[in-house]
């Protein structure tokens, strides 16, 4: 097998948080602590979350918008975070990122074709002013808008729009792969469909590779083919789709699956499974970090920190799926009364 | 039982140089104990609709016409001291954003104290115990350690669930619920959907619930009206409507969702964007974006087609295969 175009490991970013007049550090908020991520060249991978499960800061994390604080980002058998300021606006070439809101992520005070023109220009694309125009009316074709408004402003765009000038601004310098964050949240559901279509038809087009972050599970359906569910700094469970969305196994997985209301109107079906409100990631819960809200916690979960249990092709880390569940007789000293229950729900 | 009845609403705002309607000609029934949802996409209309039953409508806009009937309380003529009355009392209303409804500088549970005070004569402790109980009622844990608490000091869930304690604190007979969970995570969704459910049956409270998700209402709804562009295209109860689509409006907005498409297959796509209202055709405004338009749609309003018992769409074109039909 090749090596996947982007690989995360152990990634850690934590934020400082400072106090006082000589702001001393005081704390730490764990936002991402510890991702594991692998994406193939040519395929969409989503990492699905809540907010302030900390999916935005991996995402800006691998472009090093933010710098992480440990663990290692390969791209393309590059590893981004030992590079140099210089090189590391060459590698940043061919990973871009599309951002939830084009409002605020398009520069109101530049035009359409300077928007998209800019990139050329960092990158050295396109000799000349003239034949850089060419190419902002391609890349508008592209992503089907009027190459005769490049000289517009973007609040003269609707909201679906400007999010194209945003996919076709991360076009420009033929990426590998594009980080979509929160791309088609804002969206209505029928300018989505046409923005969700739009990224399907440029993936086979030019091969990109998809960093889909989003909290909506029936877009990462219908998109991805592989899925990283993640709370609070962690990734809990990561599957194929098909197989994620058939049979979820982290406790929190199947919560967020029962409560995502469905539109088929014979079932009606959404359940409150998970109860309460996420943990502060400045202080997350000792043990496993879904604890609090789990409705299949037991008395171990508050404990001992889940194990990443590999099931198939999947990965899980919860201490319903240890491997020493098939064989009890070895983890007697854990106590089994506390691990029945847990084994019934499952 | 009707409770709130209303007909032929028209709400206008200027716009370049003239007044349109952004609400036109919107009737719809209310029943007791039911909860209607109003669907539509961003700038149909659904939440100046809201605001025209509280009469709560941002100048330079204002209601034009029609009628809103409240129980025997014609609404719209009311006076603005009778109106207050009955605004809170009798109809409330919940908002899209909990952080920006709430007074960020007063404590929650004064918030909600105020709300009981403003009708009706009670101490500060009384008022206080009621909103307590509220609390209680509406799912915060500690109720009487939060009654302090700013709302800063909550989360996003626990801010709508402040919210919904104060709209009910009259038991009002209408809660207007303008995309109640749209700002919340999904699983914070499911917990205040299924309070709003329970604490309806438990008041017998009439809800009208405006969303632009069919999902949420699928989840909550007895009966739905699509509103595209300032007017009702569709009504029916949920089952039927979700279940037989009739307005090319209407299945287009079902077929666009990513869960109900299978993977590697282009979603379905309504084509453009919205008019802006200044553009809006006489006859049916969902003619530009259309897959079956007729040459006479953009210029005569479409006639309401009956499908089942209490479920009409308002389209030439259906109207067309059914006279087609029958003859």
């Amino acid at each position: 097998m090749t090596a996947p175009l982007l690989r995360v490991s152990g990634l850690r970013t934590w934020f400082p948080i400072r106090r006082g007049v000589w702001q001393k550090t005081v704390g730490w908020v764990r936002a991402v602590d510890g991702v594991d991520l692998e994406v193939n060249e040519g395929e969409t991978v989503a990492l699905v979350g809540e907010s302030g499960c900390g999916k935005t800061t991996v995402g800006r994390s691998i472009t090093r918008l933010i710098e992480p604080c440990a663990g290692s980002v390969t791209f393309a058998g590059q590893e981004l975070t030992k590079l140099t300021p210089r090189q590391l606006r060459t590698a940043r070439r061919h990973i871009q990122m599309v951002f939830q809101d084009p409002a605020t992520s398009l520069n109101p005070r530049m035009r359409v074709r300077d928007i998209l023109a800019e990139g050329l220009e960092a990158f050295g694309i396109g000799s000349g002013v003239s034949e850089r125009t060419d190419r902002v009316a391609e890349l508008l074709k592209r992503v089907r808008l009027e190459p005769e408004h490049m000289m517009r402003f973007p609040h003269e765009f609707s909201g679906g729009q400007r999010q194209r000038i945003g996919i076709a601004r991360a076009l420009s310098v033929e990426p590998r792969l594009i980080v979509l964050d929160e791309a088609v949240s804002a969206l209505d559901v029928s300018i989505q469909a046409q923005i969700l279509n739009l990224l399907s038809r440029l993936q086979q087009e030019d091969g990109l590779a998809y960093l889909f972050i989003t909290h909506d599970l029936s877009v990462v359906r219908y998109l991805a083919r592989r899925v990283s569910v993640m709370y609070l700094g962690q990734i809990v469970e990561e599957a194929e789709t098909e197989a994620l969305f058939a049979q979820p196994q982290h406790p929190y997985t199947r919560g967020l699956l029962a409560a995502a209301p469905s539109a088929d109107p014979e079932h009606p079906n959404i359940e409150a499974r998970v109860l309460g409100d996420v943990p502060s990631p400045a202080d997350p819960p000792k043990g496993c970090r879904f604890h609090t809200r789990c409705p299949e916690a037991f008395d171990r979960c508050s404990v001992e920190p889940p194990p990443v249990v590999q099931l198939g092709s999947r990965k899980v880390r919860c201490l319903l799926h240890e491997p020493a569940e098939r064989d009890p007789g070895v983890s007697s000293e854990s106590g089994s009364s506390g691990v029945a229950p847990g084994r019934e729900a499952t | 039982m009707t409770l709130l009845r209303v007909r032929d609403l028209r709400t206008t705002f200027p716009l370049e140089g003239r007044r349109v309607a952004v609400v036109d000609e919107v009737s719809f029934d209310l029943e007791a104990g039911q909860v209607l949802a109003l669907v539509g996409e961003s700038g149909c209309g659904k939440s100046v609709t809201a605001l025209s039953l509280m009469r709560l409508v941002p100048k330079p806009g204002r209601i034009e016409g029609g009628k809103v009937s409240l129980g025997k309380t014609s609404v719209l003529e009311l006076g603005v001291p009778a109106m207050r009355r009955v605004r809170g009392r009798r109809i409330s209303m919940i908002f899209q954003e909990p952080m920006t409804s709430l007074n960020p500088v007063v404590r929650c549970g004064h918030q909600v104290v105020e709300a009981i005070r403003l009708h009706e004569k009670a101490t500060f402790r009384a008022a206080r115990s009621r909103a307590v109980e509220l609390f209680g009622q509406v799912g915060i844990p500690d109720p009487e350690q939060r009654f302090d608490a700013f709302p800063h000091e909550l989360s996003g869930g626990l801010k709508q669930r402040v919210m919904i304690a104060m709209a009910l604190s009259m038991r009002p007979e209408v809660l207007v619920a303008d995309e109640p969970t749209t700002a919340l995570d999904v699983t914070i969704q499911a917990q205040i959907l299924r309070l709003m459910r329970e604490l309806q049956q438990q008041t017998r409270t009439a809800i009208l619930l405006i969303t632009h998700d069919l999902g949420v209402v699928n989840e909550m709804a007895d009966r739905v009206a699509v509103m595209y562009a300032g007017r009702i295209v569709e009504f029916g109860s949920r089952r039927s409507v979700l279940s037989e689509p009739t307005h090319p409006y209407t299945r287009g907005l079902l077929a666009a969702i990513p869960a109900r498409a299978v993977r590697g297959e282009p979603l379905h796509e309504i084509e453009g964007v919205v008019p802006p209202p200044s553009q809006w055709a006489a006859g049916c405004r969902f003619c530009t974006r259309c897959p079956e338009v007729l040459d006479h749609c953009g210029d005569q309003v479409a006639p309401a087609v009956t499908i089942g018992a209490d479920h009409v769409a308002f389209c030439h074109a259906r109207a067309e295969s059914v006279t087609g039909e029958s003859r």
